[in-house]
């Protein structure tokens, strides 16, 4: 019995010091409640790394010297762990690959992610800057379809009234 | 803000009633006489496939109304919000009350006793508890699972969504509405019995006893 015991604590050792290999697989995240197949992904101890290409194409966001940006918001990223963000692959021909680890940024920017493993699909949740906005009292803004599929967005009724009804026909 | 996962095929009807009725004309005669006496609807009517609104909002029921004012600013927050009385029967609650404070505000504006302190709204509005942000997230990839073609994987998030925020009714009943009850082993019958019955399934708005309509 101890015998055992000890053979499977060597294991566990073994592989913690072992180099961790990343398992490519296909996945499809959904970042602002749109859902975006990718090009090619890394899955790494509950990490889940993307190319910057797929990370602009799904969040519109961009890795640039001040930080992790879209339009006016940018996130910076703390100089110390930065390759718990980004990493480089090693130049092979004429590409080296980078990539970024969307689950680091969502635990930086207070996201919560929901994962189902057997799909390879990832949801990431409103931002704790998206949930903040409710507490300065502007109502936050949205834009939806009519029945007709035409946009209406909540902040063109500006300078009326508004009463905000949720209904459903469950 | 229609919460339809099932988007303008399961809201649609609702929305157009007179549409509805005159496509089928076998259903019920006081299904026909309900649609008639709605008739076109004179008020912008969205459909909102994913939820975003009650996310957004930190909504856990329907229907659920919010004041918002000429400025953009929430005046009343989240509340039970029935402007008839077809649903009298199961919840024994008068949407006078509501319609009286409503009209106030519409007269009055923010100057309306109807309309809430700022601390109030805040202390209303705000959700404090992690869990309810990852409620949202396992909900919404259970609505991303059910629409690209896996029911069945979906029901598990939808579980978790229920459990990290049991006070979403909306979490509930959608998720029974796209499958089965069967598969979350109840029924919104036996759901309501639980918190004490359809008379206490909504939470009366909190209108100010002076400003009660005098009968």
């Amino acid at each position: 019995m101890k015998a055992s015991m000890s053979s499977g604590l060597l294991l566990i050792l073994i592989l913690a010091t072992l180099p961790a290999a990343a398992k490519e697989l296909h996945a499809t995240i959904v970042y602002d409640d749109t859902a975006t197949d990718l090009t090619s992904a890394r899955e790494d101890a509950g990490q889940l790394w993307i190319t910057s290409a797929d990370l602009k194409r799904a969040t519109r966001f961009e890795v640039k010297p001040q930080g992790v940006c879209r339009d006016e918001l940018c996130f910076p990223l703390p100089k110390a762990k930065r390759e718990a963000f980004i990493h480089k692959d090693a130049a092979s021909g004429n590409s080296r690959q980078t990539w970024f680890n969307m689950i680091a940024f969502a635990d930086l920017v207070h996201q919560p992610v929901a994962h189902d493993a057997a799909l390879s699909t990832w949801y990431f949740g409103l931002r704790s800057d998206q949930r903040r906005q409710l507490s300065s009292l502007q109502a936050p803004d949205f834009t939806l379809p009519d029945l007709q599929g035409k946009p209406h967005r909540l902040s063109d009724f500006h300078g009326k009234k508004i009463l905000l009804v949720t209904w459903a026909s469950w | 803000m229609a919460q339809d996962t099932g988007g303008a095929k399961d809201a649609g009807p609702w929305i157009d009633p007179l549409k509805y009725v005159a496509a089928k004309p076998d259903l019920p005669k006081d299904t026909i006489e309900t649609a008639k006496k709605i008739g076109p609807l004179s008020y912008t009517v969205l459909i909102d496939e994913k939820h975003l609104v009650s996310k957004l909002y930190n909504m856990v029921n329907v229907p659920t109304g919010v004041w918002i004012n000429e400025q953009g600013r929430i005046v009343r927050p989240n509340e039970v919000a029935f402007v008839d009385d077809r649903f009298k029967n199961f919840t024994g609650m008068d949407s006078e009350p509501y319609l009286n404070a409503l009209k106030d505000w519409v007269e009055k504006g923010d100057k309306s006793a109807y309309v809430m302190s700022e601390d109030h709204l805040r202390e209303k509005l705000t959700a404090q508890d992690p869990s309810i942000a990852q409620a949202s997230a396992e909900f919404g990839l259970g609505e991303q699972l059910y629409k690209s073609g896996h029911p069945t994987q979906a029901i598990a998030h939808f579980k978790e969504a229920q459990r990290l925020n049991p006070k979403s009714w909306n979490y509930k009943r959608q998720a029974y509405a796209l499958t089965n009850e069967k598969d979350y082993g109840t029924t919104f019958r036996d759901e309501v019995q639980k918190i004490g019955g359809s008379k206490v399934y909504y939470p009366p708005p909190e209108l100010p006893a002076t400003e009660k309509k005098q009968n």
